[in-house]
C-alpha cells in the first residue's frame, strides 16, 4: 500500500507489455524491500510535467525527455540508471540497392523516410549527424512518418513506416535506430538484395530513469539497490529484463546525450 | 585490430548479410566455444562491423574488431573476432559421437537407455528438455515433482516399453466379430454383466495413471511413454470390453456402488508409488486371475480371444508395477510400511460395502456355470470360490516376488478391496 516511503514511478504505456513488465517491477521491488507503485501516462510530455511537479518520484524517460528534464532543472537533476541496450545506440542510413546512393553525399534530390518528430534514433539525431557528414538536407525531399508522436519513437511504428516506404519504393532512403535494423534482419524481414544500409551515425544512448535533485536519498538508495540487483541469471528477473529488453542494468552516463542537446538547439526544437 | 586476441574457431562467411543467413554460421560456431573463447568471422560483406557489433551488444557477446584478412583484386576479406558472452550458456556437455546400435536390424527404446542413463535426480528447471540435450540456463521451474529416479523409473522400464510397443493390437480389426456365436439370454446377460464391470474398471486404470504422467520429470521419459502405452492397452480394453457387451443381443448391465467407491479410493491417490502398487499390483493383478477365469469359462472362441489378449497387456502393467515397488522397496526402508497404511485407509473406507459386487458374483457364477440349471450353478459358485482362494494365493506370491516378506505379502492381500480392483 502506499506510504510516504513508496517510490512513486512514471512510465509511458507505449504498448500493453509496459503493464506486465512495471507489475512485474513493482512486485520484485516490493519483495526486496522497496516499496514501489508506478503510475502510466499516455505520453512523455505528460510524463516529464509530472516529474517536474513532483506528482511522481522518477521516470522512466527515453534520451529526448531526459534532456528536457535536465533543461528544466537547470541539469541538476538525477540521472538513477539505464539500460544495458540504453548505450551506444546508432542511426542508420538505409537505402534502396536500386537507389545507387552511397552514402550521405549521395540524398541531394532523392526522397528520405524518416520517423517521428520525437524519435531520437529515427529522426532527429540522423538527421544531425547527416548533415555532420556532408549531406544536402535541403535538397532532400523529407517523406515523415509521424505515427505515435507522444512516444518518442518507442513503439518503433514509424521506423517500420520507414523501412516499408523503401519496399514500396516510396522513399530510395530512410533513417531508423541500428536495434530496429538488426532486429528486422534476425527476424527474417528485410530483403537484403532490396534494402541495405549504407551509413552508420556516431553513437549515442537511449533512456535513463531521471528523478528531481530533491527526492529522498533513503528512496534513491532502496532503488538502485533493487535494480541493480536484478540479474538475467534469475529466471523470474530474467522475464522481467527481456520484457524491458536488457540484460543488465548499467549505472548512468551523460556523455551519451550531448549530441542530442546539440541537435535540439540546432534544430530549434521546444524544450 | 586493437587487441591480440586469437581465434580458436574461424568460419568463412562469404557475403552474407547479417538479414540473409550469415547467423546461421555465426550462432552454431559460437556454441562450439566456452564463454570467453573467441570466434573469427571471414567476410567480405561490406561494412559488417556496423551490424555485428550491434548483434553482439544484444546477445551479450563481446564484438572485438576487425581488421583486412585477404585482399585480392576482385574483393576484400575482413576478419571480424567476437568472443563469445557469459550468457545463453547451455549446461552440461553436447553430445557426441553418438551412434545408437542396431541389434537385428531393430533400435530399441532400452539400447537408448543404456546409452543416455537417466540421473539419479532431475531439475525441474530443464522443462522439456530431452534427457541428455544441454539446457540454457534461465528457463523457468516446471511444476514436475516426480524428481527421484529411484521412486520413479525402475531399470526394466525402457524393455518394458519396447514389449508394450510391439505388442499393441486393434480392437476394430483383430478379433473376429463376425464368428461370434448367440448365447442363451440368461448366459448373454451374465457376460454382459462381467464386461461392465470389466470396462468400469478398465476406465479407472486408465484414469489413475494418466494423473501421473505429467508429474514426472522428462528426464524419466520412458515411464511416462510407458504409462502411455498403458494407457493405450487400457483404452482398447474399454472399447473391446463394451463391444463385446454389446453384441449378443444383451446390452450394459450394472455399476456397483462398491466398485465405484473402490475406484474412487484409486483415482484420489496422490502417490506414484502407491498408485502402481494398489492399481498394478494389487489390482491389475488380481485381474489377471479375473481374466483368466473368464476365458477359461468364456463360452465361445471370440470372447476367449478378447480376455485373452486382455490379459497379456494387464500381465505387462503387473510387471512394471512389480519392479517398480520392488527397485523402490529396495531403496527406501520406510515404503513398506507408506504401503501398509496406504492398503489400511483404503480397507478402512470400503469397510462396510459389502464383498464382491453381487452383479459380478452373479455374472461369474453363471458364467463358470454356462447355465441356469441349478447343478450347473452349484459347480459355477464352487469356481467362483475357488476364483477367490486363488487371488488371495496368487497375490501372496506376486508380493513376494516383489520384494515383500512372507507375512507382509499375506496381511496385504486379506486387506485388498473386494472389488478385485
Amino acid at each position: 500500500m502506499a506510504s510516504h516511503e513508496t517510490i512513486l514511478l512514471g512510465a509511458v504505456a507505449y504498448d500493453p507489455k509496459v503493464v506486465a513488465i512495471w507489475e512485474g517491477i513493482r512486485d520484485y521491488f516490493n519483495q526486496s524491500n522497496a516499496p514501489f507503485d508506478f503510475v502510466l501516462f499516455s505520453n512523455y510530455e505528460r510524463q516529464v510535467t509530472a516529474l517536474l511537479a513532483g506528482h511522481i518520484d522518477i521516470a522512466w524517460n527515453t534520451p529526448l525527455a531526459h534532456v528536457r528534464v535536465q533543461h528544466h532543472t537547470q541539469g541538476r537533476s538525477l540521472s538513477l540508471g539505464m539500460r544495458d541496450s540504453d548505450q551506444d545506440f546508432h542511426s542508420r542510413l538505409i537505402v534502396r540497392s536500386d537507389s545507387g546512393i552511397k552514402g550521405p553525399g549521395d540524398l541531394a534530390g532523392r526522397t528520405l523516410a524518416v520517423g517521428s518528430r520525437d524519435s531520437t534514433q529515427a529522426r532527429i539525431l540522423p538527421l544531425h549527424f547527416l548533415k555532420q557528414a556532408g549531406a544536402d538536407l535541403g535538397s532532400v525531399q523529407l517523406l515523415a512518418f509521424d505515427t505515435d508522436v507522444g512516444k518518442h519513437g518507442d513503439t518503433g511504428t514509424s521506423e517500420l513506416d520507414v523501412l516499408d516506404a523503401l519496399r514500396k519504393g516510396e522513399a530510395q532512403a530512410g533513417t531508423i535506430g541500428d536495434l530496429v535494423w538488426v532486429l528486422e534482419q534476425t527476424a527474417g524481414h528485410i530483403d537484403t538484395s532490396l534494402i541495405q544500409s549504407v551509413w552508420t551515425s556516431p553513437g549515442f544512448d537511449h533512456c535513463m530513469f531521471d528523478a528531481l535533485p530533491d527526492l529522498d536519498p533513503g528512496k534513491i538508495e532502496r532503488f538502485t539497490a533493487a535494480l541493480f540487483a536484478m540479474t538475467w541469471q534469475n529466471p523470474a528477473h530474467r522475464r522481467l529484463l527481456e520484457l524491458e529488453g536488457l540484460k543488465e542494468w548499467k549505472q548512468p552516463r551523460e556523455s551519451g546525450y550531448d549530441s542530442l542537446r546539440v541537435a535540439l538547439q540546432e534544430q530549434g526544437y521546444p524544450l | 585490430m586493437s587487441n591480440g586476441a586469437t581465434a580458436a574457431v574461424a568460419i568463412d562467411a562469404g557475403e552474407l548479410p547479417m538479414g540473409g543467413g550469415l547467423l546461421a554460421l555465426v550462432r552454431p560456431a559460437l556454441q562450439l566455444l566456452e564463454p570467453g573463447g573467441v570466434l573469427a568471422v571471414n567476410s567480405s560483406r561490406h561494412q559488417l562491423q556496423d551490424d555485428l557489433s550491434v548483434w553482439c551488444k544484444v546477445q551479450k557477446h563481446e564484438y572485438l574488431g576487425h581488421d583486412v584478412a585477404i585482399e585480392t583484386a576482385g574483393s576484400t576479406t575482413t576478419r571480424h573476432l567476437i568472443r563469445r558472452g557469459p550468457l545463453s550458456v547451455a549446461r552440461g556437455h553436447r553430445e557426441t559421437d553418438m551412434r545408437l546400435a542396431a541389434r537385428d536390424g531393430r533400435l530399441s527404446a532400452e539400447e537408448v537407455l543404456s546409452a543416455v542413463p537417466m540421473p539419479a535426480d532431475a531439475d525441474p528447471f530443464s522443462g522439456f528438455a530431452p534427457r541428455g540435450a544441454q539446457v540454457e540456463a534461465g528457463g523457468p521451474r516446471y511444476p514436475f515433482d516426480l524428481l527421484n529416479r529411484d521412486h520413479v523409473a525402475p531399470p526394466e522400464v525402457a524393455s518394458l516399453y519396447d514389449q508394450a510397443v510391439e505388442s499393441q493390437w486393434d480392437a476394430n480389426r483383430d478379433i473376429a466379430w463376425d464368428q461370434l456365436p448367440d448365447h442363451h439370454p440368461d448366459l448373454e446377460r451374465a457376460l454382459d454383466q462381467v464386461f461392465t464391470f470389466l470396462a468400469e474398471n478398465e476406465l479407472s486404470a486408465l484414469y489413475v495413471p494418466s494423473r501421473f504422467v505429467s508429474r514426472i520429470h522428462p528426464a524419466y521419459a520412458e515411464v511416462a511413454m510407458f504409462l502411455s502405452t498403458q494407457m493405450a492397452d487400457e483404452a482398447r480394453h474399454i472399447d473391446v470390453f463394451l463391444k463385446r457387451a454389446r453384441s449378443g443381443g444383451g446390452g450394459l448391465g450394472v455399476s456397483s456402488a462398491t466398485t465405484s467407491q473402490s475406484l474412487l479410493t484409486l483415482l484420489e491417490l496422490t502417490d506414484f508409488t502407491e498408485a502402481a502398487f494398489l492399481l498394478s499390483v494389487l489390482g491389475e493383478g488380481t485381474f489377471l486371475d479375473l481374466l483368466r477365469f473368464i476365458e477359461n469359462h468364456a463360452p465361445d472362441e471370440v470372447t476367449a480371444d478378447i480376455v485373452c489378449r486382455a490379459r497379456n497387456d494387464e500381465a505387462r502393467h503387473v510387471h512394471f508395477g512389480m519392479v517398480h515397488v520392488r527397485h523402490e522397496l529396495a531403496h527406501d526402508e520406510g515404503l513398506y510400511q507408506r504401503l501398509e497404511n496406504a492398503v489400511r485407509r483404503r480397507a478402512a473406507t470400503m469397510s462396510g460395502v459389502g464383498g464382491v459386487p453381487d452383479g459380478l458374483q452373479d455374472g461369474l457364477t453363471i458364467l463358470a456355470a454356462g447355465s441356469t440349471s441349478p447343478n450347473d450353478i452349484a459347480r459355477g459358485h464352487d469356481a467362483f470360490r475357488s476364483l477367490l482362494d486363488e487371488m488371495h494365493e496368487n497375490r501372496i506370491k506376486r508380493l513376494e516376488h516383489a520384494g515383500f516378506t512372507p507375512e507382509q505379502a499375506r496381511t496385504l492381500s486379506e486387506l485388498h478391496t473386494p472389488n478385485f480392483m
